[in-house]
């Protein structure tokens, strides 16, 4: 069991997400940076497929109840073990007593903590990730609070305390200000010139950006669509299209440019005009509110590619830990 | 007055990427019966045949959304799929066993109403209310008789989705006869659970309270999420509506409402849910006659 | 001499000295703040984190307006150890 003592500002349990629910608008919530949340549990010997805890910007303060092998990976929120700083990307013991701490994130957003064994939650639709809008998953379905109680389930007995992630492995979380997209879907909406400027432009991260939407603040959207005589079903404004599924990760223009993250939506009536890659939704995941970022257009077998050598690295990363 | 449903000819399907690992067909812009059913009938063959790497399947109004793994599954040899799919699909001979479903509406309720009163800043005509403002538009004398159209022919669900259990529903009548509103100006920040609204050529019920949209025309009593699945209809899922079900929207009054209520807080009630073989060609030739089969089986 | 502390924002979001729009504000140049005590508050992604006076003393001013965008690091306010 692991108490929490101090929540920090929004700590979740996530997994690799809830699927097979999307055409009853259920979206696959899970861990925002499903790299680090992946590396974090080959570290501690687990499957991918464990929940580790999501925290961001501020950490938690946890009290251990039982012996136990972690490791924090993503952003680097110096943790610490009873007051003494322990290192990221590495396997480290716990004992019953101790206590688990962490700062803020001063690069990145989000630190994802695995322990051997996963955080052992009920599952609901096969998945433990939390997702608070309906309240299902995680820990009761909510952000953690002061005096939740979480169980962890029985370790393999692989993980190896000590052992570390090579720096090579380690993302770079001060530079992912350049964002992969495939254009697409309903991006025939843009004029050529709406199309320029969209990927022309340094877009503004706001302060509501969340696990629900990355919302973006920049130039007027409206002047970037083509005038047309609206389809029946669609409703009158241009933006709009006849209500339609979003990719996670695309991009929707609402307003403003919303790219569409891990609980989002599942579908609505908004142009998307393009999807963020699958590796770059990690990136995004750490990326700082008021950062800026932009768009790099890619065409598909780019995005396939860069997804293959992730999974090569993953793989590297899996057999290093649990061959 | 026309009394068939005017086919649609789907002439340019549009196959996206939906960056490394999302598939989007868009089979047309705007919204019909074809275009639905043929998403309908491609998602439940992709379904059937079990496609390795496919994640998600999804119908929408008049497009679907296919989620898969692309370790698996190249997204360029998936689209060749779905073109050949197509090509064997003749939605006309596509029948499904559709749930038709009794959904008890109170039109012009007092929560919605008080709510929209709320942002009426936000509205196209801030002096009408929702109703009056959609039923003016339409074409109707009176927002009696424009109820009236709304609840007088079932709605086929055409997709689920923005949030967990939300039905949109298209009306099962001719093209002249559908009803079309737009949305706010600008959304609202609250929306009562349960609010029935309409937006685009949609009827939408919000399983939650939050911010939305679509023009407000009522609330229903009955639930279409139950998160905690303690009604005896949610037993296998937390969702009722699925997409290819039917709605039969019926007006109801204060009195029943109440009824209704608290028998759904009690977890006691339970939905009044007929079945029939769906036959897209029968009811494209006589919707009408189609449509009062398909209340008949209603208890 | 006095020694004085600055109070810095340790995350980026938008800086709010009052707990709610019509409420006062935490605590106005001049007021003694105990050491933990809440005198601002950063919201980030629907979220608010306190910020808190790290020793006991006095509110000697504020760098940033309520409702101002901050960035980590920013200084906020400063404070007169007692």
């Amino acid at each position: 069991m692991i108490e929490v003592l101090e929540p920090g500002l929004s700590t979740t349990v996530q997994d690799t997400g809830r699927y097979g629910h999307y055409h009853i608008g259920m979206p696959p919530s899970g861990a925002m940076d499903q790299y680090a949340h992946t590396v974090a549990n080959y570290v501690v010997g687990n499957d991918e497929d464990a929940a580790t805890l999501e925290m961001t910007y501020a950490g938690p303060d946890l009290k251990f109840q039982e012996d136990a092998v972690v490791a924090a990976t993503g952003a680097d929120m110096e943790p610490k073990r009873n007051g003494e700083p322990i290192p990221m990307w590495t396997a480290v013991q716990v004992e019953a007593g101790d206590v688990l701490s962490f700062e803020f994130a001063t690069e990145g957003v989000r630190s994802y903590l695995s322990v051997a064994g996963g955080i052992d939650v009920p599952e609901v639709m096969e998945s433990r990730s939390t997702y608070t809008l309906i309240g299902i998953g995680g820990h009761e379905g909510r952000d953690l609070e002061e005096g939740d109680e979480l169980p962890v389930g029985s370790a393999n007995g692989n993980a190896t305390v000590g052992a570390a992630v090579d720096d090579g492995h380690v993302p770079d979380y001060a530079n992912n200000d350049t964002i992969s997209v495939v254009m697409g879907l309903c991006d025939y909406r843009l004029t050529d010139e709406g199309r320029e400027e969209f990927l022309g432009t340094q877009w503004k991260i706001s302060d509501e950006a969340d696990r629900v939407g990355c919302r973006l603040t920049g130039p007027d959207i409206e002047g970037m669509f083509e005038e047309r005589e609206q389809p029946f079903g669609a409703g009158p404004d241009p933006t709009n299209v006849v209500d339609l599924g979003y990719p996670v990760g695309s991009i929707q223009m609402a307003g403003q440019p919303i790219i569409l993250m891990r609980d989002a939506v599942t579908g609505g009536g908004y142009a998307t005009v393009g999807t963020v890659t699958s590796i770059d939704r990690d990136m995004l995941a750490q990326a700082r509110t008021h950062n800026e970022i932009t768009f790099e257009a890619v065409d598909v077998e780019e995005a396939l590619e860069a997804r293959a050598s992730q999974d090569e690295q993953l793989e590297l990363i899996r057999a290093t830990f649990l061959e | 007055m026309t009394n068939s449903i005017q086919r649609q000819e789907l002439s340019s399907p549009r196959y996206e990427y939906g960056g490394d690992d999302h598939v989007f067909v868009e089979l047309s812009e705007e919204m019909s019966f074809d275009a639905n059913f043929e998403a309908q009938a491609i998602t439940q063959e992709i379904r059937e045949r079990d496609l390795p790497g496919i994640i998600e399947v999804a119908p929408a109004n008049a497009s679907y959304l296919l989620h898969f793994d692309p370790g698996e599954l190249h997204p360029d040899d998936l689209i060749e799929e779905l073109k050949a799919l197509r090509e064997e699909i003749d939605i006309t001979e596509y029948t499904w066993e559709a749930r038709v479903i009794d959904f008890p509406v109170l039109y012009d309720d007092p929560w919605t109403h008080e709510v929209m009163m709320k942002f009426r800043d936000r509205h196209q005509d801030p002096d009408s209310t929702d109703l009056e403002y959609s039923a003016r538009i339409n074409g109707f004398d009176s927002v009696d008789e424009f109820i009236d159209a709304h609840s007088g022919a079932p709605q086929m669900v055409t997709m689920v989705g923005f949030v967990p259990g939300l039905p949109w529903t298209f009306q099962m009548v001719p093209r002249e006869q559908q009803i079309e509103v737009p949305k706010y100006v600008q959304p609202r920040t609250e929306t009562p659970g349960r609010a029935v609204g309409y937006g685009g050529a949609f009827t939408a019920t919000y399983p939650v309270k939050g911010a939305g949209g679509y023009q407000l025309f009522g609330r229903t009593p009955v639930e279409v999420l139950d998160v905690d699945q303690e009604l005896p209809d949610f037993q296998d899922s937390m969702v009722l509506p699925n997409p290819g079900d039917i709605l039969n929207y019926r007006r109801i009054d204060r009195e029943e409402y109440d009824a209704i209520r608290e028998e759904v807080e009690a977890g006691t009630y339970e939905y009044n849910i007929g079945t029939i073989d769906f036959r897209p060609e029968e009811f494209f030739e006589d919707p009408q006659g189609y449509n009062e089969r398909i209340t008949e089986v209603l208890d | 001499m006095t020694e004085r502390t600055t109070v810095t924002a340790p995350m980026p979001g938008v800086f709010y000295r009052r707990p709610d729009p019509d409420e006062p504000t935490f605590v106005e140049p001049g007021d003694a703040v105990e050491s933990g005590e809440v005198i601002g508050l950063i919201g980030v992604m629907k979220n608010f984190h306190d910020i808190t006076a790290d020793e006991d003393g006095e509110v000697v001013e504020f760098f940033v307006e309520n409702e101002q965008e901050v960035d980590a690091g920013d200084e906020l306010a400063e404070l007169e150890v007692s």
